[in-house]
């Protein structure tokens, strides 16, 4: 078991190899696709009945969920965490702060693919998608967020 | 490992995240997404995109940056 820090490679691995149908979302998402963000944490939005696939995956790099997979789709979230958090969402439909509905599957129908670590793809919502879930809370950071994937957006992301 | 002395302190990092996480009222929010950047806001913000961008052309060597940022820092 793994203690402490969880290599980057070895969760992105572990989560492609589990089948886990997960988007990365949250800053790692947004630095993957060029924003220049700091983060500490890893967000995921799954299918809602792969939280115990995804528990599965984690267990062998000490990552202990906080929710029993039935508690977390109660809640719509749980956090997977040793000295890493892993923010996970389970919801179907999630509500932005004001109030449009943002479905989990038509999210992962727009997904876009990339490699985390050469030859590690990881799925990651589409900007417009990126952006509603920024609309989730109303944090500042997500509001400024928000701005970053606008000026991305107009940008163009190759 | 030796701490660099420009690397933020505990306290700065808890700082900034409590800036940063804190929740804004919805109006605030609202009006703070709405309102479009300034033309100078907009025009530094690309530019480090770009400079990200070229520096660190892959998803990747973007994470890896990142992850090598942040590896130190206290949390």
């Amino acid at each position: 078991m793994h203690a402490g820090l969880v290599e980057e490679e070895e969760l992105f691995r572990a989560v492609q190899r589990s089948g886990t149908r997960a988007l990365l979302i949250g800053r790692r998402a947004l630095i993957m696709l060029g924003l220049p963000v700091a983060t500490f944490d890893y967000d995921f939005w799954i299918h809602i009945d792969d939280a115990e696939r995804l528990n599965q995956a984690l267990e062998p790099l000490g990552l202990v969920p906080n929710r029993s997979p039935e508690e977390a789709r109660r809640f719509g979230r749980y956090v997977l965490e040793n000295d890493t958090r892993v923010d996970v969402m389970v919801a179907r439909v999630v509500p932005t702060v004001d109030g449009q509905r943002v479905a989990w599957e038509d999210v992962w129908e727009r997904r876009v693919s990339l490699e985390a670590v050469p030859g590690i793809p990881v799925a990651i919502p589409c900007v417009d998608d990126l952006i509603a879930t920024k609309r989730f809370g109303a944090r500042a950071k997500d509001a400024n967020d928000i701005q970053l994937l606008q000026v991305l957006q107009k940008r163009g992301t190759s | 490992m030796s701490e660099r002395q420009d690397w933020p302190t505990a306290e700065d990092i808890a700082r900034v995240r409590e800036a940063a996480e804190r929740p804004l009222p919805l109006e605030e929010f609202l009006a703070w997404i709405n309102t479009p950047m300034s033309e100078e806001e907009e025009a530094e913000a690309l530019s480090l995109i770009n400079w990200f961008m070229r520096r660190y052309p892959t998803p990747a060597e973007r994470l890896a940056y990142a992850r090598r940022m942040t590896r130190h820092w206290p949390r």
